[in-house]
Parts: structure tokens; C-alpha cells; sequence
């Protein structure tokens, strides 16, 4: 609990900066739908008829003239992306920091066990995205009510239910970057957020890459498709759930067998 | 008597590099143990085998009576460290470094903490980030000491202190070896060896060469050899047969000759240069 409190209070100020220009960013623009309303209507039939395009960023399921549409493809874009962003920093700094910053030696001789330093780690970063997404649908939600017009509750928890579990994944993939490297990987876990939304646009656009919608999570966690369609794709999930269990545990085995840099 | 440290046989190698080679070393409860070598010796990978931030390929280390390995979270509980780069988070306040070490160890070690921040005189209301060395080095201290170690780990300790306050961290030590705390001092420093331990052990290339009392290891069959010959005057140092070494100097058209016991400083050197310190044998040092 020591160990979570002092994560929490080193990582506040990166929390507050990422949760405020996502939630500040995703409100502002749902504030500005009803003076874009009028110009989207118009764009609307051109959008959803460009085929791949159109396929790639699902709005040739939803229209960008309704507030759900707009949400779905333009806002969920945004969020999706800082998000994966955040969580991808976050999980990459958590156990490099210590050997890059050469605190490493008073923090693994406090009686506490590596184990426990890895769960305590791991508790850190799940609380931090879970704080990140609190704070950001509460913005989103607000910027809703500024326009007085409420998503429909159901989808839109599943949504943000779905990208929670999308970030824990990209989050967990870099604490296990972070277990392995000595340095903090931002660069590499930046790149890997960036890589898997591409792989995301890829096997929508070609079907030769369609299995890639089993490596990338942002696929099952698609605001167009869950604001469609109404539910999540149970396998995906599953499948999301194995590489978050089997990250930590690599990443607990590994930095358990690891000698620590000075 | 009951040992604070057991090392047997312990071997690390960092890859094809080496590490330390066979190491195996005992420290008695109680004790203020110096452990000295050269840079590069194995002296740190030696103290972090001891702590578990390595794995060791083999050997077995035991820490008050406790398996290093089975055993890390109690024993890490009863140890205090000290390592030899004070490091902590640049933005934390020192205060906040200290209550944190302390939480971890679920102790109340605020009289305690207090105590040695006034010894040391030192400032806890500044960012880690705005601290000298020296300061920070007292911050190691204060978390070392605060929960009242057993034993306590001091990996060059005074690297960084000035003299004033290298003898207030000395005066700790010797109150906290009086209560009954065991310190395992690593340093080069090898005044601070002769005047504050009882025991030491020398490594060099990975290898204890020597482990006895400061005073056995002061002794030595070694000795400055200076003579005046010819009106030139040629000094060397000579560890063998004195016999050997009168003939030898009977030999020669000698004015004067004086032969005398080397300082503790030119005997460590000698300890660190020497290709086999144990064997016997002549060598011309200036």
C-alpha cells in the first residue's frame, strides 16, 4: 500500500496533464457538434461512401451527423488514442525508472520482496489508467450535458468498458518492457500504441491482414463498432485477457530472475 | 560466537566477465568489519549478492543466521544499507525519503530519524533534487540507521562527507556497534579501517587474498629495505627468508643499510599490487 501511495503521488502530475488535455479535448469537441452539426450533415453522405476510408474509421456504420456518429468515430478517435498513449507511458516507466535513475538499490533493499515490488508497480499503473478513464469520461459526460443531449448509457459504458480493457492490454505489454529494459522505453511504447492503431486501420482496409484484428485491441475495442452494434466481440476479449495475465506474469518472472543495475 | 555474516564459496560472473571468484568470508556479530580492494575488486558485487539485487551462480550466503536468498525479506528487515551512490527521487523532499524508507519497514522511526538528522545536521525540508552528494549521502545514512539495524551495509560510506562530518558518521556507528549492531564497512579508505574495525578481509580480482584482525594484518614478514652503497642510496621491498636477505646483503659493499616495517597504507598497497601476496618473494618496489 506504501509502495502504491508513493507511485501515485510520483505519477500525478503526468496523470493530471494527460487527463486533462484528453477529457478537456474530447468535451470541448462534443461541445462543438451543435455548431458543426449543420456542415456535417453535409459531409455525412460523402464520409460513409468512400469505401475503405470509410470502413477503417467506421463511419460507414454511424454518421458523423448525429451526436452518437460524431462521438463514435471523431471523439472515440482521440480518446482511444491518448488513452493507449497514457497507458503505453505509464507501464513503460514503472520498473526501468528505478534502474535508469539509480534508485533501484534503496528501493530493493527496503524489506518488501520483488514480488511484492512488481504487484505494488502493477496496482500503481492499473490505478493510474483506471483514474485517467474516471476523470476523462466524467469530462466527456460533462461536455454531454453542456450540450444537453446524453449518450445512450448502455453503449457508451461499454465503449469505455472496452477501451479500459484496451489500455490495461497495451499498459501491461509495456510494464513487461519495462521489466526487461534498463532504461524507460518511451520511445518503443509510444511506437507500440501507435503500431497496433495502425494494425487496426490495416486489417480494416485490407483483407489479407484480417487475423491482425486478433493481435491488436483496439479492434474489439472500436467505439463505431460498439456504438453500432451494441456489444463486444467475446473472443477479442478473452484474447485481451490472456495477454494482460501472461504480460504480468512474464514481467514477474522476469524481473524476479534479473540482476539490478547499480 | 555467532556470525552476522556467512559467505561461502560465492561465485558471480557477469557474463564472460568476471565477478568474484570462490569468495568465502565471516563476520562476527558485533563486529566492525572492513572490507577493502582496489576499484573493480568485487567489493560491490560481493554486498549485492548479500542483498539479493544479484543472483550468484554459486555458493551460499547466510545474514544472521538466515538463508540470503530464502530469507531476503527478514533479513532486509533487520539490515540496514548504505549503498555507495546515494540515489533517491530527485523530486521527494528528504522528509518524505525518510517516512517512506520507514512505512516500507512498517516502523515508527521518527525519534530515531530526528536523532540522526541533528547529528548530521541535516536540512529535511529540501528536494533530493537540491542536495549536494555529501547531503544526500546523509540521507543513505539516516535510512540505514533510523529502524536500528542488527547489521548494517556500508558500501564507501564517507565518499563525499567532509572531515567534520565523516567523524559525527563514525561516532554513529561506533553508539550503534555499542548497542550491539554488526557493520560490514566497505571502503579504500584505509585509515578509517585501522582506527574503526576489528577485523578485515582484502579483495583483489575477485578474490579474498587476506581476512584477519586489522592487527594481524598490519603484521607482515614484509619489509622497507633502504641502503646506501657507493654513496647512492636504493630502497625495496622484501617479504621472504631474512637469512636469505642478510646474505644477500653481505654480498655487497654496503655504507649503511636500514630495514624497517612498512605503514598500513604501503602494506594494503603491496596486498593490492602483489600478483600472489602469498607467496613468498622478493620485489624491488622503488
Amino acid at each position: 500500500m506504501t509502495l502504491l501511495k508513493h507511485e501515485i503521488k510520483m505519477n500525478l502530475k503526468t496523470l493530471l496533464i494527460w487527463t486533462l488535455s484528453v477529457g478537456v479535448l474530447c468535451a470541448g469537441c462534443i461541445l462543438l457538434f451543435k455548431s458543426l452539426e449543420e456542415s456535417m450533415r453535409g459531409m455525412a453522405a460523402a464520409y460513409s461512401d468512400m469505401g475503405a476510408f470509410s470502413a477503417a474509421l467506421g463511419m460507414d456504420k454511424l454518421s458523423v451527423s448525429t451526436l452518437e456518429g460524431f462521438y463514435g468515430t471523431e471523439i472515440a478517435l482521440m480518446f482511444a488514442i491518448g488513452g493507449a498513449m497514457f497507458a503505453a507511458m505509464t507501464g513503460a516507466s514503472m520498473l526501468s525508472k528505478e534502474e535508469e535513475g539509480h534508485t533501484c538499490e534503496f528501493l530493493l533493499t527496503l524489506p518488501m520482496g520483488r514480488r511484492t515490488v512488481i504487484f505494488g508497480k502493477y496496482m500503481a499503473m492499473a490505478l493510474l489508467v483506471l483514474l485517467f478513464n474516471g476523470v476523462t469520461v466524467l469530462l466527456i459526460l460533462t461536455g454531454f450535458v453542456g450540450i444537453g443531449e446524453m449518450p445512450d448509457g448502455k453503449t457508451f459504458a461499454l465503449y469505455h468498458g472496452a477501451q479500459l480493457l484496451m489500455q490495461l492490454e497495451i499498459g501491461s505489454v509495456c510494464f513487461l518492457i519495462s521489466a526487461i529494459a534498463k532504461r524507460r522505453q518511451l520511445g518503443a511504447s509510444l511506437g507500440l500504441a501507435m503500431l497496433l492503431y495502425m494494425a487496426d486501420l490495416m486489417c480494416r482496409i485490407i483483407p489479407d491482414l484480417e487475423d491482425l484484428k486478433y493481435v491488436t485491441p483496439y479492434y474489439f475495442s472500436n467505439g463505431a463498432d460498439i456504438l453500432a452494434g451494441g456489444e463486444l466481440q467475446g473472443e477479442m476479449v478473452v484474447i485481451s485477457l490472456i495477454v494482460t495475465f501472461f504480460s504480468v506474469l512474464a514481467a514477474t518472472v522476469v524481473y524476479g530472475k534479473r540482476d539490478l543495475a547499480a | 560466537m555467532e556470525k552476522a555474516i556467512e559467505i561461502t564459496g560465492l561465485t558471480k560472473n557477469y557474463g564472460k566477465h568476471r565477478g568474484v571468484k570462490g569468495i568465502s568470508l565471516q563476520v562476527e556479530k558485533g563486529d566492525i568489519f572492513g572490507f577493502l580492494g582496489p576499484n573493480g575488486a568485487g567489493k560491490s558485487t560481493t554486498i549485492r549478492s548479500i542483498l539479493g539485487l544479484l543472483h550468484f551462480g554459486q555458493g551460499e550466503i547466510k545474514i544472521l543466521g538466515m538463508d540470503s536468498v530464502k530469507q531476503q525479506k527478514e533479513i532486509l528487515s533487520r539490515t540496514g544499507y548504505m549503498p555507495s551512490e546515494a540515489m533517491f527521487y530527485p523530486t521527494m523532499k528528504v522528509r518524505d525519503v525518510i517516512r517512506f524508507a520507514a512505512d516500507i519497514r512498517r516502523r515508527d522511526c521518527k525519534a530515531e530519524a530526528e536523532k540522526i538528522c541533528e547529528v548530521l545536521e541535516l536540512d529535511t525540508g529540501k528536494k533530493i533534487e537540491e542536495l549536494s552528494l555529501g547531503n544526500r549521502k546523509k540521507v543513505s545514512i539516516v535510512c540505514a540507521m533510523q529502524h536500528k539495524p542488527e547489521l548494517l551495509i556500508l558500501d564507501e560510506p564517507t565518499s563525499g562527507l567532509d572531515p567534520l562530518m565523516q567523524e559525527a558518521f563514525f561516532k554513529l556507528i561506533l553508539n550503534y556497534n555499542s548497542q550491539g549492531t554488526t557493520c560490514f564497512l566497505s571502503s579504500h579508505v584505509l585509515t578509517e579501517v585501522k582506527r574503526y574495525c576489528k577485523n578485515a578481509a582484502i579483495i583483489r580480482e575477485g578474490e579474498i587474498i587476506r581476512a584477519d584482525t586489522v592487527e594481524n594484518l598490519s603484521r607482515s614478514n614484509l619489509r622497507k629495505v633502504r641502503v646506501w652503497e657507493a654513496g647512492e642510496e636504493r630502497s625495496f621491498s622484501y617479504s621472504g627468508d631474512m637469512k636469505e636477505l642478510i646474505r644477500k646483503l653481505n654480498e655487497t659493499e654496503l655504507s649503511d643499510v636500514l630495514i624497517e616495517e612498512p605503514s598500513l597504507d604501503e602494506l594494503f598497497m603491496h596486498y593490492y599490487s602483489e600478483s600472489d601476496a602469498r607467496e613468498d618473494r622478493k620485489e624491488e618496489v622503488l
